[in-house]
């Protein structure tokens, strides 16, 4: 079912079983799962279901600290949420990654990543990405031509990555959604307070607001937030008629960690041997690609490095040229050709860049680095409001010293496992050998990637939801999506979150049964 | 013949044998030193640069003959002393990075030999 908020009387009271606020990546992977549940399952979308220049300006806020994508373009605010322009990229997280690295402060998670295990190829599923299947020699299988280099893997390996289409969620699953007799979904209805009970240890509704000037509320025994990792933290904050810090935030936790991904051109590569080893595995092209593999470093070599995790991409290029960063090149005007250009690239022109790439022996070498948990890395209110009147979100986004050291030994062990094996030699930019403590040079950039703000950990002094997503010390609350994320692995988030989405899908549905 | 005179005789020309292979050899890699493979994949001008580079931060390794030396002592012991036949050129780059022995000149992670290479490139082959 679906109805327009703005429909609805001004007071009416809505009454579900659950309710979602958020129809994004998180909202609706959740919301599939409720379908045929015998539950009355709302769902709350700002938007509607197109682009609305009015519904992004909410998502406005202020950048303090590094520099920032603007946040009203960093995420679509409306059904189907930021899926409407990702590029698809999927990868799984690493045994490592959820795992307490003695040198990553504030790492570890609750779960490991056994735990999520049965959900990724369910996730895969909602976002149309192939077979659950991650080594490369599965690819090769595959596809001869997928030939990994051959690295040692004690030291460098090739961790697969596979491509959605993309799936643009809002398209491919409204018509399920709004056929679902029960699941309703309500567009144009922005959240604009939590409202909880007087002790603050349970929820009791979210109010809405319509431009219209209407106030609406939505009831349910259980609730999700699900408006990504900004907004979520903005909306417990903002939420502080019974806790005056924000609902959650008890320990002032709330809005610290926010992580992003370090998406920086940071080297090349030049191949050295004769013939040039195959590096069809390594190549990308967008609509095309189904999977390709990225060079990364075994676990033991970040133990004794004592950094942070990563990938390398290769991309065909001169060694001369100039590489810019995401911020550089991926302006709000490219962000919005991606949520409108054709998903397909145009055949001939595909042809020509491939038969130009046909055997390239140069690279600029992209890397993809999680961000060390840090908790002066946050966002936090600002003093300007939007026009539903709930403060904006201040991001201050911050970076470390062990962000900037990993670059650097990355590229030290990875080029020296590159002339081991013979295949060729790298070179790292001027800034990756810098000192640890040197300012970050004009290339930083990030993915766009929004992780943090509500990390996992069981001790509520030390995180804000517990490992099943409940939010500490509220009975009826959950978080999905990478909010929860108590480090940022170093791929995507997406693949990620919708599995721990329909592992508390799974949890909320045996709680009800 | 006596038998001890034949056994002298048979050692000093295998060993005059030997010693003609191995200085053929090191004649050769004298060769290859101021050629390194890094040329073909990189080109002069980057190679030159990565020698000039490399002999300004290295101490004690900015002339021809430093450089040679510094790569001759790399050798196996067998090789510098006895001049036995020893590793190649392109064998000790191998064996820089199988054991770690990498410097980075430029922004490029090379071999020790080969970042020498470059340098005496840089000498033999000016600008």
């Amino acid at each position: 079912m679906h109805t327009d908020a703005r429909t609805l009387e001004n007071g009416s009271v809505v009454a579900g079983d659950l309710c979602i606020v958020g129809a994004g990546a998180a909202g609706i992977a959740m919301a599939l799962e409720w379908i045929g549940a015998e539950r009355r399952v709302l769902l709350l979308e700002g938007g509607g279901f197109d682009y609305e220049p009015r519904m992004q300006e909410l998502y406005r806020g202020e950048i303090a600290g590094l520099p920032y994508f603007p946040l009203e373009a960093a995420r679509l605010h409306y059904f189907g949420g930021t899926t409407g322009h990702w590029a698809g990229f999927c990868s799984t997280f690493d045994a490592l990654d959820f795992e307490w690295r003695d040198w990553v402060p504030h790492s570890g998670w609750p779960i490991g990543r056994a735990d999520l295990d049965p959900f990724y190829p369910r996730a895969h599923q909602v976002l149309g990405i192939g077979p659950y299947e991650w080594e490369a020699e599965q690819w090769r299988r595959r596809d001869p031509a997928l030939v990994p280099f051959a690295l040692d893997p004690k030291i460098a390996w090739t961790k697969m990555w596979q491509f959605s289409a993309p799936a643009r969620l809002g398209t491919l699953y409204r018509e399920q959604i709004v056929g679902a007799s029960d699941v309703h979904l309500f567009t144009h209805a922005n959240v604009v307070e939590i409202e909880a009970n007087e002790g603050a240890t349970a929820i009791e509704g979210m109010r809405v607001r319509t431009f219209e000037g209407k106030e609406l509320r939505f009831r349910a025994p259980r609730y999700v937030l699900a408006c990504s990792t900004i907004q979520n933290a903005r909306l417990l904050l903002a939420s502080n008629a019974r806790a005056t810090a924000g609902l959650g935030n008890g320990n002032d936790l709330v809005g610290r960690y926010f992580m992003e991904h370090l998406e920086m051109p940071s080297g090349n590569l030049v191949l050295t041997r004769t013939p040039a080893p195959a590096t069809r595995m390594y190549a990308f092209e967008f609509g095309r690609t189904k999977a390709r593999g990225e060079m990364a470093l075994s676990p033991e070599v970040q133990r004794e490095r004592r950094i942070l995790n990563a990938t390398v991409s290769l991309e065909p290029a001169p060694l001369e040229g100039a590489a810019q960063s995401t911020f550089q090149w991926g302006t709000p005007e490219v962000v919005e050709r991606m949520r409108t250009q054709r998903v397909v690239p145009d055949a001939a022109a595909t042809a020509d860049s491939m038969a130009v790439r046909a055997e390239p022996r140069t690279f600029h070498l992209m890397t993809r680095q999680e961000q060390a948990p840090n908790p002066d890395s946050r966002v936090t209110l600002s003093g300007d409001r939007d026009a539903l009147g709930v403060p904006r979100a201040r991001l201050d986004w911050r970076l470390t010293e062990l962000d900037r050291r990993s670059f650097r030994d990355f590229y030290e062990v990875l080029g020296r496992e590159m002339g081991r094996a013979g295949i060729g030699r790298m070179q790292m930019r001027d800034w990756v050998m810098e000192r640890a403590d040197a300012p970050w040079p004009s290339s930083l950039g990030g993915g766009w990637h929004h992780m943090g703000t509500t990390r996992m950990h069981p001790d509520p002094k030390r995180g804000v939801v517990d490992a099943s997503c409940r939010v500490h010390g509220i009975g009826n609350l959950w978080i999905a999506g990478a909010a929860v994320y108590p480090t940022a692995g170093c791929v995507n988030p997406t693949l990620t979150l919708v599995a721990l989405t329909l592992r508390l899908s799974d949890h909320l549905k045996s709680a009800t049964a | 013949m006596h038998r001890r005179h034949f056994l002298q005789l048979a050692s000093v020309t295998t060993l005059g044998a030997l010693a003609s292979g191995c200085r053929a050899a090191r004649e050769y890699d004298a060769l290859t030193l101021t050629h390194p493979e890094l040329l073909k994949a990189l080109g002069a001008e980057r190679v030159r640069t990565i020698g000039e580079r490399y002999r300004a931060t290295t101490r004690g390794e900015s002339d021809a003959e430093s450089l040679r030396q510094a790569i001759d002592h790399s050798r196996p012991a067998a090789s510098r002393i006895l001049g036995a036949a020893g590793p190649s050129v392109a064998d000790l780059v191998r064996e820089d990075f199988e054991k770690g022995r990498t410097v980075v000149v430029d922004g490029w992670v090379l071999s020790r030999t080969e970042a020498r290479q470059c340098a005496l490139y840089s000498i033999t082959r000016p600008a």
